[in-house]
């Protein structure tokens, strides 16, 4: 597997979280009886998902992001990695932990519990939130290789 | 609605479990962020933390991770459930922004 699809890897699992997070969110919003199962089964593939997307993101980053680092510092754009890979590599470890509770919260008494229906509606819209915030600052990450390159260009 | 039934909506619990693992990602999420100025500030802890793992992220990781299930578990068997479910949303939702504002500040 290129070090390229491993990379893509990592925003495409990040996305399917975020989507699965905001079904968990929809699905609490009109919590029944019928629905208990699909808010659980949704929130553990949440928490499935942004699993995945720290193991490949981790590993490629672990990996082979010092190439990239080198290229950005380089670049015009270094405030992608001085700022937004710094910010969203230690951002993520929270998201990870509040994606994995998210799982914990969506066994309790969703339709009975008012309370716990509110923990899992603001925890699943702070997985998207905070993914979202994710996805932006990977997109900063990608431009500022891309700027880089193109300076060389000209 | 009578105040009653007011009153105990806005104290209800989420119930042990869920209140105790959230108290633990506040913590453990405020903890991270502070880890994160220190070993930033510290190379001696920057170079502790590479040291164990072979890269200080992921060692960061998994002292989140360890913190925060150990720490859950802990919390399962105490009365957390005294907690009402409001409160346990603030808690995780500040301890979120705090954490974030404390991460993304460092790095400005």
């Amino acid at each position: 597997m290129s070090k390229e699809l491993l990379l893509m890897l990592h925003p495409t699992f990040g996305v399917l979280a975020l989507i699965s997070a905001v079904w968990v969110f929809v699905e609490t919003l009109n919590a029944r009886e019928v629905n208990t199962g699909r808010i659980r089964n949704a929130g553990a593939l949440t928490a499935v998902l942004m699993w995945l997307t720290y193991v490949v993101g981790g590993y490629w980053y672990v990996v082979y992001y010092a190439a990239d680092k080198a290229i950005i510092n380089a670049g015009p754009w270094s405030i992608s990695h001085s700022f937004f890979m710094e910010t969203k590599e230690h951002v993520f470890l929270m998201l990870l932990l509040l994606a994995t509770f998210l799982a914990i919260a969506v066994r309790g008494e969703v339709v009975t519990s008012k309370a716990t229906r509110g923990v899992v509606l603001w925890v699943s819209g702070l997985v998207v939130l905070t993914a979202l915030a994710m996805e932006g600052a990977g997109a900063f990450i990608s431009m500022g290789v891309k700027v880089a390159l193109l300076a060389t260009q000209t | 609605m009578t105040m009653n039934q007011t009153e105990d909506s806005s104290t209800e619990s989420a119930g042990t479990t869920i209140t105790a693992f959230g108290v633990s990602y506040a913590i453990t999420s405020f903890l991270s962020a502070l880890l994160v100025v220190w070993k930033e500030s510290s190379q001696a802890v920057h170079d502790t933390l590479a040291a164990i793992t072979g890269h200080h992220w992921v060692t960061h990781g998994a002292l989140d991770v360890i913190v925060f299930v150990g720490l859950g578990l802990l919390l399962s068997r105490t009365r957390m459930a005294a907690m009402s479910g409001r409160w346990l949303i603030t808690t995780v939702v500040g301890a979120t922004v705090v954490s974030g504002l404390i991460i993304a500040g460092y790095f400005i």
